[in-house]
């Protein structure tokens, strides 16, 4: 169920619908409603990056709303700035699977969410940084990543945060951005935008929900036909088929990083536990006739989605950051939703949704 | 590889210091015939195997991976056993999302005083196992 909102119109002048937004979200941090604003900026040409902008004139000269490009899934960086409950708030304007992540990192208790205004933005895609850094400014002939590719939440879960949603989808011939109000924002927060003098206006809201419809659609064919492909690859393999698609796998633990809902703030693989003694590697090695080095590779990706898999947030952050090109992310992916939907957990949906591993029901998963 | 004629399977055993351990001891005590294929770790509650542990074992050549637990209700630590049903419920998908499988992991609730039970439930893995045939990963170096 959607929650009510206060839908309200963006009006867009001739400096373009970019211009507007980082105005309005300038206009934010000039009247108080948050102490620094989070946004995604071009730091040397072709490189984004976030910034954590103090000053609004900062944010209109340098703000990148609608790149398409994602340089690290926000998610988990905003939740470290309001991790150690803060005084004041922070604003933050993330896409549909950072303002998801972050809310797996709430229900984990690592980031305080009194102290957040998120401002949640539609996003159709992102591609892939190298490219985009090689291909800046013509970037327009980009392909989208594959995780975007088969994304199926274009738009910020409405009901994650008691915040603002900007949305653009189905809007492209519109000199408008929508701009909804979720029902729980802060009064003092809404009354300001309020001021703004913003129209109000659900038929934009209506278009925008249709085109949003149809997109999901279109991508959840090519979800489909992405597992399909992805279990085909492995071709009823077994344990030695994945054994051989992480072969490459060097143990850098690059996709744990990249990874926002990777949530244990010390990992068990840096940990003692595999740290072995001498003795222990050649038991393993006589058994096996020799064992790979560095290894326990199977081990640590089958033991990350075992731990995370729940709060997959399919942003493919994981697989970008393989540098040995691993597919990363049709495994996890898979594993994700296998796991998601045994549980009925929709991750990053609501606050109010239990982590399935901090409960249960005593009558479920029998025989076990 | 182990052939499968004559092939034992091992079994390692993650079992509830309050309930199976228990149970297994008294299967024991009383006499129970059962085969001798189970490497016992005894365990505060079923709730505390992390799948890590569960995946290591099948990772290092284990046959089987057996998980024993209280009776729903009986947890001394309240919802341990639960809590351990959930996580072995999500380890199983991983693993048959992969094409791995999951028949090799068994999770059973068995109380103290089900010394039979636990014979019985060794006797039955055993069984399964031998049907199954040797893990592949013995003789995997690249996992
Ligand atoms: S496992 Fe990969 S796709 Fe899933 S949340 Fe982590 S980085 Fe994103
Ligand atoms: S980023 Fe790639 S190489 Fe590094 S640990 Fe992950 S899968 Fe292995
Ligand atoms: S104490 Fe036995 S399962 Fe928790």
């Amino acid at each position: 169920m959607t929650p009510a909102m206060n839908n309200l119109v963006m009006p867009v002048g001739e400096e373009g619908k970019a211009k507007a937004l980082s105005g309005f979200l300038a206009r934010l941090l000039e009247l108080g409603v948050v102490d620094s604003m989070v946004l995604p900026v071009m730091t040397v040409p072709g490189i984004m990056t976030y910034l954590m902008a103090r000053d609004p004139e900062l944010i209109r000269e340098k703000a990148e709303p609608f790149a398409a490009v994602m340089p690290v899934n926000a998610g988990s960086p905003v939740a470290r700035t309001v991790s150690k409950k803060p005084r004041g708030r922070i604003g933050a304007l993330l896409k549909p699977c950072e303002v998801r992540a972050l809310v797996e990192l709430v229900k984990l208790k690592q980031a305080s969410p009194d102290n957040l205004l998120i401002i949640g933005i539609d996003c159709t895609g992102t591609v892939d940084r190298n490219e985009y850094k090689k291909a800046y400014p013509d970037t327009s002939h980009l392909d989208l990543r594959e995780a975007c590719k088969v994304c199926l939440n274009p738009s910020p879960p409405d009901t994650a945060f008691p915040g603002i949603n900007i949305g653009h989808i189905g809007l492209d011939d519109e000199d408008a951005l929508l701009v909804s109000l979720s029902t729980g924002l802060d009064p003092g927060v809404a009354a300001v935008v309020e001021e703004l003098g913003f129209e109000s206006d659900g038929s934009l809201a209506d278009r925008r929900r249709s085109a949003i419809a149809a997109l999901r659609e279109e991508r959840d064919c090519a979800h489909r036909e992405f597992f399909l492909n992805s279990r085909a690859e492995q071709n009823g393999g077994g344990i030695e088929s994945i054994a051989r698609l992480l072969a490459a796998c060097t143990g850098c633990r690059n996709c744990r990083v990249a990874c926002p809902v990777c949530y244990c703030r010390e990992c068990i693989f840096d940990g003692d536990v595999f740290d072995y003694e001498t003795r222990q590697l050649l038991r393993r090695a006589d058994r096996k006739g020799g064992i790979k080095i560095p290894g326990d590779t199977l081990l640590y990706h089958l033991t990350r989605m075992n731990h995370m898999s729940l709060s997959c947030v399919a942003c493919g952050m994981c697989q970008d950051a393989c540098p040995e090109n691993i597919n990363l992310f049709s495994l996890f992916a898979r594993v994700a939703d296998r796991t998601q939907s045994l549980l009925e957990y929709v991750p990053g949906r609501s606050q109010e949704d239990a982590l399935p591993f901090t409960t249960f029901r005593e009558d479920e998963l029998e025989p076990r | 590889m182990e052939s499968s004629v004559g092939f034992e399977p091992k079994i390692v055993a993650f079992l509830c210091n309050w309930c199976t351990y228990t149970g297994a001891d008294l299967a024991g005590v009383s006499r129970i015939q059962y085969p001798s294929n189970v490497r016992p770790i005894r365990v505060m509650c079923s709730g505390s195997v992390d799948p890590m542990y569960i995946l290591k074992a099948l990772l290092d050549g284990a046959d089987g991976v057996l998980i024993g637990g209280c009776h729903g209700g009986d947890c001394h630590y309240v919802n341990g056993n639960y809590k351990a049903r959930r996580r072995i419920a999500v380890l199983r998908e991983v693993l048959d999302e992969l094409g791995i499988g999951s028949e090799r992991v068994w999770f059973r609730f068995i109380s103290a005083s089900e010394g039979a039970l636990f014979a019985d439930t060794v006797k039955e893995m055993v069984d399964s196992l031998k049907s199954l045939g040797p893990n592949p990963t013995k003789a995997m170096w690249i996992t």
